[in-house]
Order: structure tokens, then C-alpha cells, then sequence
């Protein structure tokens, strides 16, 4: 066991450094999807020119080959910068380019993975549906076969970036019939074809950044299913792997940045001498380190075992629950100024409302702690 | 980078769970055989990071995680300290003393058949003697008779102050002393949830078994991530201690707030998971929990610290 870096890492961590000191936009990036839109393209696309777009991606389709150390490397500096948030890039870097890398054919990989990474195409996510969020195995759209095409109908819900997405990672039900997670497929859906209508959801925090999408027979060819027609239970099993996984590793490292501006604003306004505000900071500051040791213990697992495990889920749970307790103290540090939240604003409020998502999106806390129950201490299955 | 155990650290934590689970059951945790001690002794456990041993921190604290989770004794901790930093000074059993303030009389724990004592301050150590009884200034002699804790693996008596055999300003071993006892926390939080993991496929209500209904399942998962993170940041801790790194004294305090919270928020929900047996003196589950609130004393995690 050791936390240190080698050499070479270490150079890795500097290059880092110095490319984002010189390199972080100045202006902030704009709260709103639709306003951010841009920012985000740009953004990604500058990464991409310098060669700090998929570290870890293989480099024939345009990323860098390198270990997933470097990557969490880059990441921390990448937050130690101020880096913006990667925004409506964020299903495709996270995990609709590492599901395309593990299970699509070379074709779909060599058309959608260097645009993924020049943010040149944006990516949702089509898993939830009004009657199936949690239940992912409960879903309804379906895709009729007729010759080389697929015909959907049906709608999903709660899909980040929808209204600014050019690609989905469809999960639907392609057999007639079929029960629970057989005769799934998992399909690359055009967000430009035919017959897609997405409505925007305004969130409680005043930002549209998910929508409802709906299918009306919308045309979408047998070449885009990932992973064979009816297998889109694993493939989508491997995507959560990746939203759960590695995909989080950029908002924990977020944490760390977020405490110690915590405890500086604490002592800066005197309410660290409340004894509780004094005692919840240390106990977050502690929270916040074991994430990190959480995190390369999961990646040194990675590396050892080839596969992620379900300690991904732990992390998951610890970390979306811990978030939302630093945003919880973030708002009780703010004292009356509360009350002057107005939509749009960039303050500690609006991350404090956006941050109740945490522990619902991709697999509810209470779906995690089934997953860690189930597969980590061998309880029964409960559904 | 690398905060996975390697297979040589592996095989020394497998042996260590495999000696205990055959010697020194959690369940016998009440009474302890009396030559318990001496093979303990013979196995080296408290002298695994002493001079000349060549081996590292986070081995040690792999070791001391399988030796919490059942409830070794606590001499064990102050033995390895006094063995690693002061090897010329301690011999045979080194109790253990809470920090107290003079004139308080010094609360040694562990203490049967102990040569000296060690206690742990901030920034420092210091080793006394330790009588088995004591004459005071007005020439009468005091016993000083072993009691038992709330652990009830653990003895405990009462002794006066008397001048210090030994004391060091050296932040390292009062460091070494919490990162093993956050070391025996998170044994005995994993000693929690796998009791209560193994209870609830076990015993059925309604017709089947009680970790099938959520309510439980997820008790049991809360106290399968209180027990991760603990362990995580132990690992962390350990190797930051072993390369001396400047923020060593912060990731130790860490692994010790964590553990000791985890121990004993594992310990009162392992006995909420067992219903009724849970709260009787039969079963054992009071046992980690009575560990976990005397753990909290051992070279707990100050908030300065933790905040500095």
C-alpha cells in the first residue's frame, strides 16, 4: 500500500497544472443548459485541442491511453483549477463514451467517440420513463423491428441535456412481450430524427437542465443497437457501472475543494466558535479525506481486478449523501442572505436545491443500499 | 498509488483472522483465558513495526483491524507503541493510561500482570511504573484492585501520579497509538455489521428472512459504508504516517473520528437489527458495542486537529 505518486505521475500532475493555470475560462460557465450550451462545446472542444479530452480513452479514437491514475490526476487538478463543470458533455465523457468503448462495434466507436470527446455531440441519457425510474427493468418504450429499422414509440423522463442532446443512449423494449430486463435493447437514438418531442422540466432551483422526451414513431436503424438487439440489460448495466463508478470521481474531488472554502468562510464570519458549526466542519473535513481514500482504494481494485465492483455503489451513496451535507452547512453559513435567493443566481442555495438530485439520479440512495446489501453482505433479494 | 493490500500484507491479515477466530473467539470476549497474553506474545503481533521487523504502518494496521474485530486486548496497543519508539525502556506488558489531569488518579486499562504503563498526549509520550500496590505519604499501603469497563474484555484500575519513567515530545508515537486504535475501531465495526449481516439472512419473520425487508437491508447497508469509509481512511492514514507526510497528523485524527464513529453507530444498530435477543447478556452483540464506547477515550481525534 502506498498514496505516493511515481515520477512520471508526478511530471503528469505538473503538465496538468500548468495547462489549466493558463488555460481555465475567466467567465463562469452559464447555469442553464440551453445558455451553456455553448460554453460547454467550446470547453470541450479547447480540452480536446490540448489533449486533455478521455485520458484514459484509448488513443485510436482520439484520447490519450493513459492509466486511470493520470486521470484522477488530471481531475484533481482539474477541480484544484476551478475548472468549469464539463456540463451537457457530461453523459458522453462519463458514460456513454466508456459503454460505446466496452461494448459497441469498431464502426459506432470510430463515428461517435472522437466526436464525444470534441464536444462536438452531446449526449443524453434514456433510462427513465414516468412509470419506471427506480424500476429500470419496468420500462415501456418499445421499438417495433420493420426490416433494417427500429420504429419507437413511448417517452422517457428526467433526461439531462435532452433539449440540447444530438445523441441518447436509448434503453427500450424491442421484444413484444417480453417481461422485467429480457428483450431490452440499448440503442443509439438520433435526437434530431423524426417524431422526437422533448419538453423541458424547470427544476425547483429555477434551471432547465432535464426534460420529457417523447417518441412518435420515430425511425431509427438496427445499426445503432449496442451490444446485439436484446442485450440491453447488460449494456446498461455497464453504463450504470460508469455512472456510478468512475463517472463521480470529478465530484469528489469537488468535495475537497468545497470544505476548505467552508471552513474559511466559517472563520471568516466567526460562526466556527459555535461549538456544532466547529464540530459538523471537522466531521465533514474527515468525510471529505476518506472519499479520497475511498476513491483510490476503488481505482487501485480497478487496476488490480480489471472490473468495477459493487463497491461502487458505496462510494456512490457515501459521497451523494456527503455532498448534500456540505451543501446543507454551505446555507446555514450563509445566515439570513438565504432568504435573498432569486433563480439563477450562483450561490450556495442554488447548489443546495440542484444538490437534492444526488440521491435520486442514477439509482436512488435507497436503490444503492439494496445494491450494497444485496451484493456486498449476501442479504435476500427483495424485488 | 496503490491503497489495496498486496498479497504479502493479504497473508498476514488472513493469518491473523485465521489465529483469532480459532483463539480468541468475540464471543469468549467476556472471560479471557489466562495465558492469553503470552500467546499473543508468541505470535509477535505487538512488535510487528519494532526496530529490526522491516515491516510498514499499513501492514500493522491491517493486522490491528483483524485483531479489533475481536476485541483483542488493549494492552496490545500500548505494547506496540512502547515496543516500535522505546524499545530499551518497556518489556513484557505495557497498560495503557487515559490522559488524565493531575491530581486525578490515572485510569490504566488492561492492566493484569502490566510492568509500566503508557499514556499518549498530543505531541508526546510518557511511561510510568506501575505497582501492583503503593505506599502513600502517610505511610499506608493501597492496594490497587483490577475492575472491570463497560468492554468487558477490559480490566481497568486506579493509580496515583508517579514521576514518569520516560517521556518523549515526539508527535509520532502518540500518533501511532491512534492510528492502531482506529485500527481495533474498525475491526469492531466490521465485527458489527457482519453480526448483523449473518443475523439477518438467519432469522425469519413473516416467513422469511429479515434482511429481505428493506427496512433492515438498509441498517445493514448504512453500517457496510460506515465501515468502508472507516477502512479506506485507515489505509490512507497508515501509509501517511509510514512516508511521514505533512499532513499525517490530520489523516490519522480523520481515521480515528471515522472508526470510533463507525464502531459505535455499528454497534447500536447491530443490536436494533437483533430485536430482542440483541439487548440480552446471552448474545454477543453488546460486546463490540461496549468495545466501541471505550475505544472513544484511546487517543481520541481532537477537533483542532482535525480543522487545522
Amino acid at each position: 500500500m502506498d498514496i505516493g505518486f511515481s515520477p512520471e505521475e508526478t511530471r503528469f500532475r505538473e503538465e496538468c497544472r500548468d495547462w489549466l493555470h493558463a488555460s481555465v475560462p475567466t467567465e463562469k460557465r452559464p447555469l442553464d443548459a440551453a445558455d451553456a450550451i455553448g460554453f460547454d462545446k467550446a470547453w470541450q472542444r479547447r480540452l480536446f485541442d490540448a489533449g486533455w479530452a478521455g485520458i484514459n480513452w484509448p488513443s485510436k479514437y482520439g484520447g490519450r491511453g493513459l492509466s486511470i491514475v493520470q486521470q484522477v490526476i488530471w481531475l484533481e487538478e482539474y477541480a484544484a483549477a476551478h475548472a468549469p463543470w464539463i456540463g451537457a458533455n457530461f453523459v458522453g465523457i462519463n458514460h456513454g463514451g466508456p459503454t460505446l468503448i466496452l461494448n459497441a462495434s469498431e464502426e459506432q466507436k470510430a463515428y461517435h467517440l472522437p466526436r464525444i470527446l470534441k464536444g462536438e455531440a452531446i449526449w443524453c441519457q434514456g433510462f427513465s420513463e414516468p412509470g419506471a425510474g427506480s424500476d429500470l427493468a419496468g420500462i415501456k418504450t418499445r421499438g417495433r423491428i420493420e426490416g433494417e429499422e427500429l420504429v419507437i414509440n413511448g417517452s422517457k423522463i428526467w433526461t439531462s441535456f435532452a433539449h440540447v442532446a444530438d445523441w441518447q443512449e436509448l434503453v427500450l423494449r424491442t421484444e413484444e412481450g417480453s417481461l422485467r430486463h429480457k428483450g431490452l435493447s440499448w440503442v443509439i437514438c438520433d435526437m434530431h430524427a423524426p417524431g422526437i418531442t422533448v419538453r423541458p422540466i424547470r427544476k425547483m432551483s429555477g434551471q432547465t437542465e432535464f426534460a420529457e422526451v417523447f417518441y412518435d414513431d420515430v425511425r431509427i436503424p438496427l445499426a445503432k443497437v449496442v451490444g446485439g438487439l436484446g442485450n440491453g440489460w447488460k449494456v446498461a448495466m455497464s453504463t450504470l457501472s460508469f455512472e456510478r463508478g468512475t463517472g463521480f470521481i470529478a465530484d469528489q474531488v469537488k468535495q475537497s475543494q468545497e470544505i476548505e472554502e467552508l471552513i474559511a468562510a466559517a472563520r471568516a464570519n466567526g460562526m466556527i466558535k459555535d461549538d456544532r458549526i466547529a464540530d459538523s466542519l471537522a466531521q465533514l473535513r474527515a468525510e471529505v479525506a476518506a472519499v479520497r481514500a475511498m476513491t483510490y482504494r476503488n481505482i487501485s481494485e480497478v487496476l488490480r481486478t480489471d472490473q468495477p465492483g459493487p463497491e461502487a455503489s458505496v462510494i456512490r451513496l457515501f459521497t451523494s449523501e456527503l455532498g448534500q451535507r456540505l451543501e446543507r452547512i454551505a446555507v446555514l453559513l450563509m445566515g439570513e442572505a438565504i432568504i435573498d435567493f432569486a433563480y439563477g443566481d450562483d450561490n450556495p442555495v442554488g447548489d443546495y436545491l440542484r444538490g437534492f438530485a444526488a440521491t435520486i439520479a442514477g439509482g436512488t440512495a435507497q436503490i444503492q443500499r439494496d445494491i450494497i446489501g444485496e451484493r456486498l453482505l449476501g442479504l435476500p433479494k427483495s424485488r | 498509488m496503490d491503497l489495496t493490500p498486496n498479497d504479502e500484507q493479504i497473508a498476514f491479515q488472513t493469518a491473523t483472522a485465521d489465529w483469532c477466530r480459532d483463539n480468541m473467539a468475540l464471543e469468549g470476549a467476556r472471560a479471557r483465558p489466562d495465558g492469553l497474553w503470552a500467546e499473543l506474545e508468541a505470535m509477535g503481533w505487538m512488535a510487528l513495526t519494532a526496530p529490526g521487523m522491516d515491516l510498514d504502518h499499513a501492514t500493522e494496521a491491517l493486522v490491528f483491524a483483524e485483531l479489533g474485530r475481536f476485541l483483542a486486548p488493549i494492552g496490545l496497543l500500548s505494547t506496540a507503541v512502547a515496543n516500535r519508539w522505546f524499545p530499551h525502556v518497556a518489556e513484557g506488558k505495557v497498560a495503557l493510561a487515559l490522559t488524565a489531569r493531575e491530581p486525578e488518579p490515572l485510569r490504566v486499562l488492561d492492566p493484569a500482570g502490566s510492568g509500566a504503563v503508557l499514556m499518549g498526549e498530543p505531541g508526546g509520550l510518557r511511561l510510568f511504573d506501575l505497582p501492583d500496590a503503593f505506599t502513600d505519604q502517610r505511610g499506608a499501603l493501597h492496594k490497587t484492585p483490577h475492575t472491570p469497563t463497560i468492554d468487558l474484555s477490559t480490566l481497568q484500575s486506579r493509580h496515583e501520579w508517579t514521576s514518569s519513567l520516560w517521556t518523549e515530545d515526539d508527535p509520532a508515537p502518540p500518533l501511532h497509538l491512534q492510528l492502531l486504535s482506529a485500527a481495533y475501531a474498525v475491526g469492531c465495526a466490521d465485527a458489527s455489521r457482519d453480526m448483523a449481516a449473518d443475523y439477518a439472512k438467519l432469522r425469519e419473520q413473516f416467513d422469511r428472512p429479515i434482511g429481505w425487508f428493506q427496512a433492515l437491508k438498509h441498517i445493514c447497508s448504512d453500517m457496510a459504508v460506515r465501515a468502508a469509509a472507516a477502512r479506506s481512511q485507515l489505509y490512507y492514514a497508515a501509509c501517511a504516517l509510514g512516508e511521514n507526510a505533512a499532513d499525517a497528523a490530520f489523516h490519522v485524527a480523520a481515521a480515528k473520528r471515522l472508526a470510533d464513529q463507525a464502531a459505535l453507530d455499528n454497534g447500536r444498530a447491530n443490536i436494533q437489527v437483533h430485536g430482542g435477543i440483541g439487548m440480552t447478556d446471552e448474545a454477543a452483540a453488546h460486546l463490540p458495542l461496549k468495545r466501541a464506547h471505550l475505544l472513544q477515550f484511546i487517543a481520541p481525534a481532537a477537533r483542532e486537529t482535525l480543522l487545522a
